[in-house]
């Protein structure tokens, strides 16, 4: 019989392989939309992620052109897959203020996840850990403790733990 | 037209715009995304950004990118240490330079991917 711990590791594999100290925006500088996905494709060339931050906030920006990632109840996922993308990576990104990301309950968003991989079609893996991302959050409780986290190995420990209950 | 080097900036993007094309259009990844509650609804808008990006793009070029990328998945591919990301081969060393304004595209000898040096 497989232990729930074992059982809960094996769950959380997709992020846990994911979620990285560089890869960790504890306060964002951008107030708006589309400079905060400048922002975080900043954050993922500094993190070794791409060369190319341009292109990418620019793939970023069509994904929420078509209809927004902002899911509600605080939290936005903004996803895309590029050519310019050396490797699957999430990037984990808070707004104490809040970013109006036409949320699809309309209120600010203040944690953000950016999901981003190369395009290999298709790709089960990027849509298990957008699925991931999105079932580690579902719980007030869990959003609340990742904002108020000191520093990114205690967000790393809530959203792994969350994702594998 | 753009220099050669501004060409492929919107050629590698409108590969990537294409997938995302292409994944709208994808029954499964549609209910996929709307389970996890992602609005999935203005494919219009992707439509006209690939026609702007492809305004920018010699018409040779982009003929030979909609040719060849019908048989060739990922047909621009980025090169990291002198290795082409689509077959993983080196490239000679005489290939080496960036795409720079005036020069022709550089393909990979081994398995004819546009070459995307950033």
């Amino acid at each position: 019989m497989t232990s729930p711990s074992l059982a809960a590791s094996r769950n959380a594999s997709s992020l846990e392989s994911l979620l990285r100290p560089t890869l960790f925006v504890s306060e964002l500088r951008s107030k708006k939309k589309a400079s905060v996905l400048d922002e975080l494709a900043a954050a993922l060339a500094a993190a070794g992620l791409t060369r190319s931050p341009e292109i990418v906030a620019e793939l970023l920006r069509e994904r929420e052109g078509l209809g927004s990632t902002g899911v509600g109840k605080g939290i936005a996922v903004p996803h895309a897959r590029s050519t310019l993308i050396a490797e699957r990576a999430v990037l984990v990104a808070r707004s104490a203020k809040g970013i109006d990301f036409d949320a699809t309950d309309g209120k600010p968003v203040h944690l953000l996840f950016a999901v981003v991989a190369p395009p290999v079609e298709p790709d089960p893996i990027y849509l298990k850990v957008l699925a991931d991302v999105v079932r580690a959050v579902r719980l007030s409780r869990t959003r609340q403790r990742l904002l108020e986290a000191s520093d990114f190995d205690t967000v790393r420990e809530i959203l792994i733990h969350a994702a594998a209950e | 037209m753009p220099p050669l080097n501004e060409q492929l900036d919107a050629l590698v993007t409108l590969q990537d715009i294409d997938l995302m094309i292409r994944e709208s259009r994808d029954p499964e990844m549609a209910i996929h995304e709307g389970r996890l509650g992602f609005a999935r609804e203005n494919v219009q808008r992707l439509e006209q950004t690939r026609e702007r990006l492809a305004s920018r793009i010699d018409g040779p070029l982009l003929r030979t990118y909609e040719r060849m990328s019908r048989r060739i998945p990922r047909l621009v591919v980025p090169v990291e240490g002198r290795v082409c990301q689509g077959c993983r081969m080196s490239l000679p060393t005489s290939s080496s330079g960036r795409n720079t304004p005036g020069t022709s595209i550089e393909t990979c000898e081994n398995c004819g991917r546009i070459l995307y040096r950033i």
